[in-house]
């Protein structure tokens, strides 16, 4: 996607719910190259609306990744070996 | 259980199996069982139970599958039969109604929240992870599914045993309820058009 210039892009999207929608499909790698290709390098470049959305999921998806990952503690990961191994031997 | 043909491991096979397939997969199985209960030492129990059963089905699990959606599913079914029974938050909220109220397209002209990415790089703490974990279980669960652990549509069908469309709704919707909750954390932020 190339950076589009904002003056040359539609204001309003009358579809927006629905991009939004193909959208999110298409950051799951769930929609086909086709509706990818003409959302991300055609829609995209020419509504503003669908654009900021873009951005949004985008960092609301890595904000996730990023603050939303705890580890298991490694005594419980240690726990857990350890009973399994006893299981075995019985 | 999926229905697979049995296996007939050796017991150095069942620990093979264990240690190769089942632990590389722990913390994510973790992160989703404190997710799903929001408290440390009953997702400590949620993931020891949910492995020991793991381990004492793994004839049921067959190498070459997926191990991680395996034992997802197991999870998830442990936390629904043992620990939502028990659990102190009112749970009962009525899924159906849940669901059809943020599945009537009213919902989503309302939520349409101007939330901005700048706003975002903003909340360096535990915003996210809070609202988050404000969203009813169900909504909370598909995003941790899809989001996080990078689960595909039908994968997440498989686990949480509803249709694919469920799936792509549910998704769509706890989206949006987390955006709605992201935005009122901007607006205390003092984005306020956020």
């Amino acid at each position: 996607m190339n950076i589009p210039d904002s003056s040359k892009m539609k204001q309003d999207c009358p579809e927006q719910n629905e991009c939004l929608k193909l959208l999110q499909s298409i950051l799951d790698g769930e929609a086909t190259a086709e509706q990818k290709k003409n959302f991300m390098e055609k829609h995209l470049e020419e509504c503003m609306p669908c654009y900021k959305n873009y951005h949004l999921e985008v960092a609301i998806r890595q904000l996730l990744k990023t603050k939303c990952s705890k580890e298991a503690p490694q005594e419980l990961v240690d726990e857990i070996k350890t009973k399994v191994i006893q299981n075995l031997s019985r | 259980m999926e229905e697979t043909p049995k296996q007939h491991y050796t017991e150095a096979e069942k620990a093979k199996v264990f240690s190769d397939e089942f632990m590389p997969h722990i913390n994510s199985m973790y992160n989703f069982a404190y997710r799903l209960t929001l408290d440390a030492d009953d997702a400590k129990d949620l993931l020891q139970d949910t492995y020991l059963k793991a381990f004492r089905f793994i004839d049921s699990f067959q190498q070459g599958t997926n191990a991680k959606a395996w034992l997802f599913r197991i999870l998830k079914n442990s936390f629904i039969n043992d620990y939502r029974k028990k659990s102190k938050e009112p749970s009962k909220v009525d899924y159906q109604e849940v669901e059809s109220y943020y599945n009537s397209e009213d919902v989503d002209r309302q939520i349409t929240p101007d939330l901005r990415v700048e706003a975002l790089n903003n909340m360096i703490g535990d915003e996210i992870s809070n609202a988050l974990n404000a969203l009813d279980v169900d909504f909370r669960t598909v995003i941790i599914l899809c989001d996080l652990e990078g689960f595909k549509y039908e994968e997440m069908a498989k686990i949480l045993d509803i249709p694919i469309g469920t799936v792509r709704s549910r998704l769509h919707r706890a989206r949006n309820l987390l955006k709605e909750k992201l935005s009122e954390y901007a607006k205390q932020l003092g984005y306020n058009n956020a």
